[in-house]
């Protein structure tokens, strides 16, 4: 089986169609992305290249098989296809997230959450605490240095 | 302070902006629209389907509503016409009528859509658009609407989709 994304011109991700693999094989019977394109313009009413072949075991511009990635992740109703970088971004989470392409992923501008120390490692193994950090977009908009916080998620 | 809004009535309108080459063919919805007023059945049609894909679609990405189609009419106005208050809920049997009633400009001129709708204690309020060729607006279906036709020459075509949503 084979995904397409349906997008418009605009490239957001309208729709995710799935097609037969027998759909995709041209002349030499080999998988050919333009002949599922085709296939769909047909029969979707909607124009070849504004459906943009997807993999359902990509994410993170990982492929979770260890084969290679395809455009960086599966894409979804609402994510946004990039041409130039070809990748699938996901809705960005918090206004000031920036791309970071050699994950296809939205990082903040900080980085990423702080590690946690060796006791709140421990205490979450003992399952007396749940910590771990949550990005704060308001503390982050007062002061550009903070963002990441602590929370424990056990009372 | 803090505010809750508990109920709202939104409309959506706009032009229907397909890809070069797939745009919605006027004349063939207006055949479709012709072959419903004749068989008072809406024929089967890519062109329709066309139409309420997008619709669906887009509302999906833009305000997360899912819509699923549950009628399909079309309706010819003769020159100067301006119609009686319309609904398409039925009020006694709100559990099988839509949500949103939606009026697609197949081939319009100088044709408006009058919709009512209630501000608490202010009842009667209406808001009028202009419903042009390739344009939709979309309503909720319990308020009521009045289309006239301004236009002293010509008929105009006018394509109905009701929705529910999930």
């Amino acid at each position: 089986m084979a995904h397409f994304a349906k997008i418009s011109e605009n490239n957001e991700v309208l729709q995710v169609l799935v097609v037969d693999d027998k759909d995709l094989l041209n002349s030499n019977q080999q998988e050919d992305e333009s002949v599922g394109q085709t296939y769909l313009e047909t029969h979707n009413n909607w124009p070849a290249h504004l459906w943009i072949q997807t993999s359902y075991n990509t994410i993170n511009n990982t492929h979770i098989n260890g084969k290679t990635p395809l455009r960086g992740n599966y894409a979804g109703i609402g994510y946004t296809w990039d041409e130039d970088n070809q990748i699938f971004w996901p809705i960005k989470s918090y206004a000031s997230w920036v791309k970071h392409i050699a994950s296809a992923s939205w990082k903040s501008p900080l980085g990423d959450a702080p590690a946690l120390t060796e006791e709140q490692t421990s205490q979450n193994e003992a399952n007396t605490h749940r910590w771990f950090y949550v990005w704060n977009e308001t503390a982050y908009q007062a002061d550009n240095t903070t963002g990441w916080e602590l929370v424990n998620h056990l009372p | 302070m803090q505010k809750k809004v508990l109920s709202e009535q939104s409309l959506y309108y706009g032009d229907v902006s397909m890809p070069k080459g797939f745009e919605i063919d006027q004349t063939i919805l207006s055949k479709d629209i012709f072959h419903y007023k004749a068989y008072n059945r809406f024929p089967f049609s890519k062109t329709l389907d066309k139409l309420s894909t997008y619709i669906s679609e887009h509302i999906k990405v833009k305000y997360n509503i899912n819509l699923i189609k549950k009628e399909t009419y079309g309706e010819v106005y003769h020159q100067q016409e301006i119609t009686l208050p319309l609904y398409t809920i039925d009020p006694v049997d709100l559990k099988n009528s839509p949500d949103f009633t939606l009026l697609y400009g197949v081939d319009v001129k100088d044709c408006y859509v009058r919709i009512y709708y209630d501000d608490n204690r202010r009842k009667g309020r209406s808001w009028d658009i202009e419903l042009k060729n390739n344009m939709f607006v979309m309503f909720p279906s319990t308020n009521m609407y009045i289309i006239s036709n301004n236009n002293k020459n010509s008929f105009n075509f006018i394509q109905t989709i009701t929705y529910e949503y999930i």
